[in-house]
């Protein structure tokens, strides 16, 4: 780890803009390039920095003009970014608890985490964001709690539809619907309908969801099918499987990087076959204090770490 | 005033001079800081592992290790030709009395290296030959399963055919995607006619360079703590104990 710390070479900041003076060498234009080179640093520990580019349209000798990529920190490439970042929202009650705040308030302050998050998604060319809201374990908490966190995921999808549909985001959700209120039922149905179409980012929901289910599912409409001479039995592979797991439903339905807040190092039975080759990242911060700051340690660590598929 | 024109213009030129300069100064002192904290941590860690290694730090002398019911190690495929490290590490994970041990690759190699393995423990078993996950917990000795790839996605595909041919001879009248046909326990079972229904490990260790389980058998993971622990080449005793007390304080709530 130590040893593969490169030093980028300096930027070079762009002169002032200036007509040059007869006895003076005439300087090429440089631009003030923040970009990294192909050796990034180790990420520090403050937040983002925004690049900038300075332009010097200048009379008299080149005009270089960089296109510099203005929305991502320093730091991050953008042709190494994650395709699909997966994330296990934990730590809201730890976090109200430590607050002397009722459980409500940590699941509301992490929603407020989850619209930053799906934000700098969206800025910084993430495609798919996975997070999970509900596991089938979930069901055990208090009754009570349970009701809560549904008013709840009614409330965010009611009140966020419109930005769903400004922001050009297609939201999936995925799990065992059958065991939600009904009227949660239909809410979703209605928002992935609306949504279906949107091409910009999408926000895949998993709620009463469990890895286990999910491969269960997808052998029962193999089977289904099987029954209906659709496939013969004996015909089934991993390839057809993962064409019937919930996750089919997204253009890169694996994870590039999966992301675990309140420094629990296990995945919890969450999207178990799609992980076999994603990066894991488990951070220490609680979900709702899990802002930029924390995500672009991820992303850095996603993008400096070497990575290998198996086979 | 064409030459003091001249004289802001020199004045701008300088500034913009020097401030490029100092610029470079304080990007390479920069780089230095972190390069210099970097280092520290490095040496911090090393110094850590040999202290815990010999065994004199206190909170690491007594490891729970009866929390660790099986142990999973991942290798990296590249790696997992390295048997003597292999050995190794297996010598060191015994001694400290975990005696039930997975090992996965992904290309199988461990597999392959298996009798090499086994040969250098005495009494140790190989898993396929105990019957059931409860027996193999029971046993005295030491038991070694070795999976790769083929015991992960394949084996849930040769268990789901196993699934589909019970559930066509069976005459089941379900015909809607919303009926329950298969339930996750009859997949368990499947899984083991398979051959491929080993118990769920408490910890795996990844040994490698990337941070992911490399393809381990995803059905037996669900709630299984997993620590990166780098390169088997550069594997360190300390490193290694501070992993199994890691796990030893960790509390589960399983969603509830």
């Amino acid at each position: 780890m130590l040893f593969s710390l490169h030093f980028s070479p300096p930027p070079v900041i762009a002169p002032l803009p200036f007509k040059p003076l007869s006895h003076v060498p005439h300087h090429h234009h440089h631009t003030l390039n923040m970009l990294p080179s192909t050796h990034v640093l180790k990420p520090p520990l403050c937040s983002t920095m925004e690049h900038f580019t300075l332009n010097h349209h200048g009379k008299g000798g080149e005009e270089e003009e960089e296109e510099v990529d203005q929305t991502l920190p320093l730091g991050l490439r953008r042709e190494a970014m994650p395709r699909h970042v997966a994330v296990i929202m934990d730590g809201n009650r730890r976090w109200a608890r430590s607050r002397d705040l009722p459980v409500r308030s940590g699941y509301e302050a992490g929603a407020r985490s989850l619209r930053t998050i799906v934000e700098l998604c969206c800025k910084w060319g993430i495609k798919v964001l996975s997070v999970f809201a509900f596991s089938s374990d979930n069901w055990f908490r208090p009754k009570v709690e349970v009701e809560l966190l549904m008013s709840l995921f009614e409330r965010g999808m009611q009140e966020d539809t419109g930005i769903f549909l400004r922001e050009n985001i297609r939201v999936s959700v995925i799990g065992d619907l059958a065991k939600l209120p009904e009227a949660l039922q239909e809410l979703i149905l209605n928002l992935e309908e609306t949504t279906k179409n949107n091409t910009h980012f999408q926000l895949i929901v998993a709620v009463s969801y469990s890895g286990q289910y999910d491969v269960v599912q997808a052998c029962q409409r193999l089977a289904l099918k099987a029954k209906h001479g659709l496939v013969e039995p004996g015909d089934i592979d991993a390839s057809l499987i993962e064409q019937e797991l919930e996750t089919y439903c997204s253009e890169f339905p694996h994870p590039d990087l999966l992301i675990r807040t309140s420094g629990e190092f296990r995945i919890s039975n969450f999207m178990l076959w799609q992980l076999a080759y994603t990066e894991l990242f488990f951070a220490q911060s609680l979900w709702p204090d899990f802002g930029e700051a924390e995500f672009l340690k991820a992303l850095l660590a996603f993008q400096q770490r070497r990575r290998r598929y198996g086979g | 005033m064409d030459f003091s024109r001249q004289k802001r213009m020199l004045q701008y030129f300088w500034i913009d001079k020097i401030g490029n300069v100092l610029f470079r100064l304080s990007w390479h002192l920069v780089h230095a800081i972190i390069y210099f904290c970097y280092f520290m941590m490095a040496m911090v860690h090393g110094l850590e592992s040999h202290l815990i290694s010999r065994g004199l730090l206190r909170k690491y002398k007594y490891l729970h290790i009866s929390k660790i019911n099986y142990l999973a190690i991942v290798i990296e495929s590249e790696e997992a030709c390295r048997t003597s490290n292999v050995i190794q590490l297996l010598q060191w994970v015994a001694a400290l009395g975990i005696n039930h041990i997975c090992l996965y690759d992904n290309e199988g190699l461990l597999k392959k290296s298996k009798d090499v393995i086994l040969d250098k423990f005495d009494g140790a078993i190989l898993f396929q030959d105990t019957h059931e996950n409860n027996m193999l917990l029971d046993q005295p000795c030491m038991t070694l399963e070795f999976v790769s790839f083929s015991d992960g996605k394949e084996a849930v595909a040769r268990a789901a055919n196993v699934l589909l041919m019970k559930y066509i001879k069976s005459g089941a009248a379900a015909s809607n995607l919303g009926e329950q046909i298969f339930s996750e326990s009859e997949m368990s079972e499947a899984l083991k006619t398979v051959g491929s229904g080993g118990p769920e490990p408490d910890l795996l260790l990844i040994y490698g360079p990337a941070r992911c389980h490399l393809g381990f058998p995803a059905w037996r993971i669900r709630y299984t703590e997993i620590q990166h622990m780098g390169p088997l080449k550069s594997m360190k005793y300390g490193s290694l104990i501070k992993a199994l007390y890691r796990y030893t304080t960790v509390r589960q709530n399983y969603g509830k």
